[in-house]
């Protein structure tokens, strides 16, 4: 079933999810992020149960200054939502009763689900793609490296 | 469509020619492909051809996210989706699927 979709500022966001829930959205489906660049939006899904009605608000914060008020006093299944994009996304929830990452400890390293953050832990996994059976026994042509990976990234820790 | 159409991903394994394009989009890195080149000479030919012969192809199923990306790029149709449920396992190890055990995850030829 498709949503309606509503977009906000990020000072309306708290006051739009309550005029929703007063209305009868009373159960929050989901809440996670995006990240658009210089801006992290915030997704929210929230249903009304009868008619099972859905409704998804976004807003958008700056990526340096990603700062939401949260939804936990109107939602209290916000709580881990929040947890898991703040520790992902590097968000902070003004408000939130318990801001402790919720999947991985607190890590000083780059929020893992930012675009620019290189997974790093995948230097120390071989990629599979790199082989090339079509110059089997040749020697390979070109180096193959995985898609979206910085083309000097693996030579820094490989050989 | 039922409910459990994406259960599990099928090989071909006829029909996969070891061409490594959906190893190499597997956003989870959790495709294996072993094969080895061979000359295959054909009659009228002036140099004989070199074929890459499949000989493993896995897949972790401990990884898979079921997105399906392999199944769309392969430009052999060697993979589709499969109604299976009963792929779990009670170990890590068994949860890598080789050549013939995605073969039998085929419903049809
Ligand atoms: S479904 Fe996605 S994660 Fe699983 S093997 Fe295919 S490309 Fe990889
Ligand atoms: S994309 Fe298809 S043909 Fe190529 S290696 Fe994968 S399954 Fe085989």
């Amino acid at each position: 079933m498709s949503a309606e979709s509503r977009t906000v500022a990020r000072e309306a966001w708290e006051e739009t999810l309550g005029d929703l829930k007063a209305q009868g959205f009373a159960y929050l489906d989901l809440l996670t992020a995006i990240d658009r660049g210089d801006q992290i939006e915030v997704v929210a899904h929230v249903v009304e149960p009868v008619s099972a009605g859905q409704i998804r608000v976004s807003t958008r914060v700056p990526a340096v200054d990603p700062r939401l008020a949260t939804a936990t006093q109107l939602f209290p299944a916000a709580a881990w939502h929040e947890r898991e994009a703040a520790e992902m996304f590097g968000l902070v929830f003004d408000g939130h009763p318990d801001p402790r990452p919720l999947l991985r400890r607190a890590s000083p390293g780059r929020p893992p689900l930012r675009t620019a953050t290189v997974l790093a832990a995948r230097v120390a996994v071989p990629w599979p793609g790199a082989a090339d059976p079509e110059s089997a026994g040749k020697g390979a042509r070109r180096r193959q490296l995985p898609p979206g990976v910085p083309v000097d990234w693996l030579d820094e820790t490989s050989t | 469509m039922s409910p459990v159409a994406h259960g599990v991903i099928a090989l071909l394994p006829e029909a996969c020619t070891s061409c490594m394009i959906c190893v190499r989009e597997c956003p989870t890195w959790c495709i294996t492909v072993e094969s080895h080149a061979e000359q295959v000479g054909e009659p009228g030919a002036r140099r004989p051809r070199t074929v890459s012969i499949l000989d493993r192809f896995a897949i972790d199923f401990g990884l898979c996210m079921y997105c399906g990306i392999c199944i769309d790029v392969c430009p052999f149709d060697a993979l589709e989706w499969a109604p299976a449920i009963d792929n779990s396992a009670a170990n890590r190890n068994d949860l890598v699927h080789d050549t013939e055990r995605l073969a039998g995850w085929r419903m049809h030829d």
